[in-house]
């Protein structure tokens, strides 16, 4: 019955809404084209994957040099296998499974050494020249960035556990349950319940301390 | 595994109260892209890791890493590396420790060598006839071997030294 203006041409604009099947639908096209030599679809598979690594790194709670480093080895370690990824359409969990087991053989070899420090995340939010601060000009967003702020220092103060899945799960765009699992090694079935879980325990937190 | 796997709904098992859930957590996502965004310079690096994609060399996959099937020795700091990488028939042992890298490709035979760092040109070495190459520096962070030896071309699989 459509004629004329169809409405689907809307739909193809708007930003995945909680759907990371719009966005992640096409992972294995974009990489059969890398794969042919087309550098825009490699291009493509690191805008859109390239959050996920980097949460599965910090999930990982690694210094700055070590996640840094994990990150490249990820990567270069992708496009050295492209072409031979048995199942290209999971290409996001291939990267978030290569990631992890680098996550973790770096803590191995660590924990033989020194334990370095967290990270201050916190301490970055003062931190000039990313784009984000032109926001602070004005007072709302000042608010808004109180806001994020505290809600980052409830997430940091969650279990092990929680803040683990969270960091993986906030990845932008939002990961598939196959890459959290392929990330932090947990049956996909799990995570659901963990995340409802981890969610209500990071909502009482702000709850409490009168920020919701 | 089957291949409706990766199409799980995220939203289905969330059940009553999954709508808060879902505000909570794109208010994560948020702050995740304000406070500990991915830094631009590994954004851009991985873009240009692109220029990687060999599809005519042969991976040499890694089937020994003292990291993970050595037992760690008590009271020693600086114990090397031990890699063990594999393709097809061929074999390249490497040593990676604060003196250099040293390695053996097997069976015995000169061989080109690249140490790769990145998707940049790397340090060029040679093994001799029998095998063996040496170099001064050790690697640091992602690396991998490019071997060129009688007609083929063999990359070592990345990773950290």
């Amino acid at each position: 019955m459509s004629t004329g203006t169809i409405p689907s041409a809307a739909y193809d604009d708007m930003p995945y809404t909680r759907g990371e099947l719009v966005d992640r639908a096409d992972v294995g096209a974009l990489v059969q084209s890398a794969v042919d030599g087309d550098a825009s679809a490699w291009k493509a598979l690191v805008e859109g994957l390239s959050p996920l690594v980097w949460s599965v790194v910090r999930a990982h709670r690694l210094s700055d040099a070590d996640g840094h480093e994990v990150y490249q080895t990820v990567w270069f370690r992708f496009a050295q296998h492209l072409g031979r990824i048995r199942e290209p359409d999971k290409a996001g969990s291939w990267l978030a499974s290569t990631a992890r087991h680098e996550c973790l053989k770096t803590l191995r070899s660590l924990s033989r050494l020194t334990v370095t420090d967290d990270p201050q995340l916190l301490d970055r939010v003062s931190e000039d020249g990313s784009p984000e601060q032109s926001l602070l000009d004005s007072e709302e967003a000042a608010a808004q960035s109180e806001r994020i702020r505290r809600l980052w220092q409830e997430f940091e103060r969650l279990g092990d556990r929680c803040r683990q899945l969270l960091r993986v799960l906030m990845a932008s765009p939002p990961p598939s349950y196959q890459e959290v699992s392929a990330a932090l090694g947990v049956a996909v079935g799990s995570i659901g319940p963990l995340r409802q879980r981890c969610l209500r325990r990071l909502r009482a937190r702000l709850d409490a301390r009168g920020t919701s | 595994m089957n291949d409706d796997d990766h199409t799980l709904m995220r939203d289905g098992d969330d059940g009553a109260g999954g709508f808060e859930e879902a505000v909570l957590e794109d208010e994560l996502r948020q702050a995740a892209a304000v406070l500990d965004p991915v830094p631009e310079a590994l954004r851009q690096l991985a873009v240009e890791a692109y220029a990687l994609h060999d599809l005519d060399a042969r991976i040499a996959e890694l089937t020994f890493d003292s990291l993970l099937h050595a037992l760690p020795v008590r009271g020693a700091t600086d114990v090397p590396r031990m890699l063990t990488f594999q393709a097809g028939e061929l074999t390249v042992d490497v040593e990676v420790s604060g003196d250099g890298l040293m390695g053996q490709v097997m069976p015995p035979q000169p061989a080109r060598i690249e140490v790769l760092s990145g998707p940049g040109a790397g340090a060029r070495l040679t093994a001799d006839d029998l095998g063996r190459f040496t170099a001064d520096a050790p690697p640091t962070g992602p690396f991998a071997l490019r071997l060129r030896t009688g007609g083929h071309v063999v990359v070592t699989e990345w990773l950290r030294a």
